[in-house]
């Protein structure tokens, strides 16, 4: 019994090993967050809008289209390193870009914006970062994937820059009507 | 120029150890040692080459190599730009081979006329090792990358690596991982040759094992330092995946450590010395992998590369596939029926080693647990500090009794009744202490109490076996009647004791204050009250800094220091770090951090109050310094093993 013993070592060994290679194998990114929110109704809310006088109200934006709702900000450095790809996104047809200006000064985003294009339909502002708290926001900017029946079907942390690019513009054409 | 040199030599250096490879497999005695010698000196020398060059091109800013340019700036100062050379993914892997061939070296001098097969068969396994991780290198991350055009500037560095103990905090961790190779090596050589040949391989192991040891705590010691006064965290341990994955070589390296001495006296445990020293080097090329491949986050993370990852995960299926198989078909010969009594020395050696692999495995579970439940499930979860002090303490605690119980055991012969009258005084003398710790600080914290219980513990009992040393002045009497310790393991028993004392303080005890100050406001922690006096600019080498001025009073308001805590902004690497300022004694540190703010709104000031932060310290130094007093003693027998 005991002699036998003597090789359980390398079966736990190869057992650990196996997951690693299945890790690794596997198209994964170790700093993706899975949102609790994915396959959930997107959360209502209403705020100032800054592009234009009228109220911004969620449940007029997100209808009958597929929406991708951006997170960001002008005093975040990757906001803008991402900026090229939000208007990238922004020529896909039968989508939309919604913009949250989380925690910002307006007079600065509208400088901001002009200066770099706006790829957004529309921009609700969230100044207390309340809107950030509903959504589960985990810092900026943050891109999530809504679909036609205003439900997240797909959460993005961090800057999507050329490396990701591909990948999240095939999730939102998965989700295109 | 300097790189091509040393890609060149890099190249040939992977030529020697091929060479050395097929050499060792030769049974001809004669024209082994002739070539190995060629060998050995050649791989040790090319990589030399190859590490000095690389520093050279560090030194000089040559920014037509890729590792300078996305490294470096010409604004670095000297010290770092040496220490830049291993502050990152390449330049430290080529300071792990140039380790790597420095033990391959001393392996090799080991060569006498009786070892001639071990020592082979132990060069052949290291020569293994060292073409893997040169190839790995050379493949994957090879240091000596060329780009065109050649760049003005290079692009900065990490401004949290400019620390002095950081510079040295990573060639002290190599030696301790790559130490346990030689321990590998040797332990595989053992299997594998005919066991009809006596060779005490053990010996062999036990320098080799005592140096990655010792190196090794210094290396986390000082890593410890490092996020201690550079992070600004108020804490020196995290439960990071990557110091994780230098504490778990450590568990198993003390638990070598340990078994060695009952192997050599008493013969006894050689199977497990065997396991141990395989996986000591195991875990530590799997510490690696965890950190190099990106397949876990953390503040350690170089780079995001899965090809890298893969590469080593084959490597080590093949280091490990390899020597764990063999050890289930050869290690039943070293298997010896000679039980022991668990109240002797070694019975106390045996238990705590297992409570020291108890302790590893439930870190290592902790480390992979959020892999195996993403690997199953696709969930993905986090475990963090609340696991590994809950599971890891209870461990400890019983270890640490054993451990204060263990030296004045005699070997052999174990009688339960008698262990009581050894221990009765120093169970006396720590409740004396605890007593009158308590009396003073009343520290009405079961946890705490327990923690400084322990470390009396740990330290009465050594005191006491150095008394009768002291008192008897007889010498004959000595001799005979009074068990002899090596000073090596007294200064690092010692060490320990200190150092539960300073992490039990500090983690305990530890207060902390976090408050919006603008100049002249005034706060207070634990008995201390602390103004912010003026906030000024200053400018260093390569930063920009705010410096706060902070005056500290006690409760005699008497002033006791001033702390200028800085906030810098490095341009080159548009980076900001704080830098922490700390007034330090033995009975504890005042530790204040400046965050973000400005001058209308005041500034976000963290202030901790951190008990016995010093003894943490001076424990991990003492314990080093025991070691080093160990390596020397048995390097002594290891010249009496190669005459």
């Amino acid at each position: 019994m005991k002699k036998q013993l003597l090789i359980f070592p390398s079966i736990v060994f190869f057992f650990i090993l196996l997951v690693f290679f299945y890790l690794l194998i596997i198209d994964r990114d170790p700093t993706e967050l899975p949102s609790v929110l994915i396959e959930k109704k997107a959360p209502r809310f209403e705020a100032e809008s800054l592009l234009d006088d009228k109220k911004f109200i969620s449940t007029e934006e997100f209808a009958n289209k597929t929406v991708i709702v951006n997170f960001f900000a002008t005093w975040c450095k990757p906001c803008r390193e991402e900026h090229p790809y939000i208007k990238r996104l922004s020529n896909t047809k039968g989508i939309k870009i919604i913009g949250i200006n989380y925690k910002d000064n307006p007079q600065r985003t509208i400088k901001w914006l002009k200066e770099l294009g706006n790829p957004y339909s529309n921009i609700a502002i969230d100044s207390n970062g309340q809107i950030g708290i509903d959504w589960g926001v985990y810092g900026l900017p943050e891109t999530f994937v809504v679909n036609a029946e205003g439900i997240i079907k797909y959460r993005h942390v961090g800057p999507i820059t050329k490396k990701v690019y591909n990948n999240f513009y095939s999730k939102v054409i998965a989700n295109r009507e | 120029m300097s790189a091509s040199v040393g890609n060149f030599s890099l190249w040939l250096s992977l030529c020697f150890a091929i060479f050395q490879f097929l050499i060792s497999r030769k049974k001809n005695n004669r024209s082994v040692l002739k070539f190995n010698k060629i060998a050995v000196n050649g791989l040790l020398l090319c990589v030399l080459v190859s590490f000095f060059s690389l520093m050279y091109s560090h030194v000089i800013s040559d920014f037509s190599v890729v590792n300078v340019f996305q490294n470096s700036h010409t604004t670095k100062p000297l010290l770092y730009k040496i220490s830049g050379v291993w502050g990152n993914h390449e330049g430290s892997m080529l300071l792990w081979i140039l380790v790597l061939t420095i033990f391959n070296y001393f392996i090799y001098k080991l060569y006498n006329q009786k070892n001639f097969t071990f020592i082979s068969k132990s060069l052949e396994i290291q020569a293994i090792i060292t073409i893997g991780f040169l190839l790995f290198t050379i493949f994957t991350s090879n240091p000596f990358e060329r780009m065109i055009p050649a760049q003005v500037n290079g692009l900065g560095f990490n401004p949290l690596l400019q620390d002095p103990a950081l510079a040295i905090h990573p060639p002290l961790l190599y030696i301790g991982y790559v130490g346990f190779s030689a321990a590998f090596s040797f332990s595989i050589a053992a299997m594998s040759i005919n066991t009809e040949e006596k060779i005490s391989w053990y010996s062999y192991i036990k320098p080799f094992v005592l140096t990655a040891w010792t190196f090794l705590s210094a290396g986390i010691a000082f890593g410890s330092i490092w996020a201690y006064y550079e992070l600004g965290w108020g804490g020196w341990w995290f439960w990071d995946p990557v110091e994780n994955a230098s504490f778990m070589p450590w568990l198993l390296g003390t638990a070598l450590v340990h078994s060695l001495i009952a192997v050599e006296k008493k013969k006894s445990l050689q199977s497990w010395v065997l396991l141990l020293s395989i996986l000591a080097f195991l875990l530590s090329v799997i510490g690696t992998f965890l950190v190099r491949s990106g397949i876990l986050t953390s503040v350690h993370t170089f780079a995001l590369d899965p090809a890298r990852g893969i590469y080593i995960l084959v490597f080590i299926t093949l280091l490990g596939g390899y020597s764990l198989i063999l050890f289930g078909i050869k290690s039943k010969n070293f298997l010896n029926k000679h039980y022991f009594s668990f109240f002797s020395r070694e019975g106390s050696i045996l238990v705590n080693n297992v409570l020291m692999i108890t302790v590893c495995a439930s870190v290592f579970l902790g480390t992979i647990y959020p892999l195996l439940v993403e690997a199953f499930s696709n969930n993905k979860i986090s475990v963090g500090e609340p696991y590994f002090n809950s599971t890891t303490i209870p461990i400890m605690i019983p270890a640490i009794l054993v451990m204060g119980i263990g030296p004045i055991l005699s070997w052999n012969r174990g009688d339960a009744t008698k262990i009581f009258g050894k221990s009765f005084p120093s169970i006396l003398l720590t409740t004396v202490i605890s007593i009158i710790f308590f009396c003073v600080y009343r520290p009405y914290n079961m946890l705490g109490l327990v923690g400084i219980i322990l470390a009396f513990w740990i330290i009465s009992n050594i005191l006491l076996t150095l008394v009768p040393q002291l008192i008897l002045k007889n010498k004959k009497f000595i001799q005979d009647n009074i068990p002899k310790y090596s000073n090596g393991m007294i200064i690092a028993h010692l060490g320990i004791g200190l150092l539960i004392l300073g992490i039990t303080g500090s983690s305990i005890w530890q207060k902390e204050k976090i408050t919006r100050m603008k100049v002249n406001d005034k706060t207070e922690i634990h008995n201390y009250n602390i103004i912010f006096k003026e906030i000024n600019k200053i400018t260093g080498q390569n930063y920009l800094a705010l410096q706060g001025n902070f005056w500290v009073y006690n409760k005699k308001k008497n002033i006791i220091a001033e702390l200028k805590p800085e906030n810098r902004f490095y341009p080159v690497a548009n980076n900001s770090t704080t830098e922490v300022s700390i007034h330090t004694n033995l009975l504890r540190d005042l530790y204040i951090v400046l965050g973000e703010g400005d001058i209308n709104e005041g500034w976000v000031v963290r202030i901790y109050y951190n008990p016995l932060v010093i003894w943490i310290w001076i424990g991990a130094f003492m314990i080093f310094l025991g070691g080093l007093f160990s390596i020397k003693s048995n390097l002594k027998f290891i010249k009496r093993l190669t005459l």
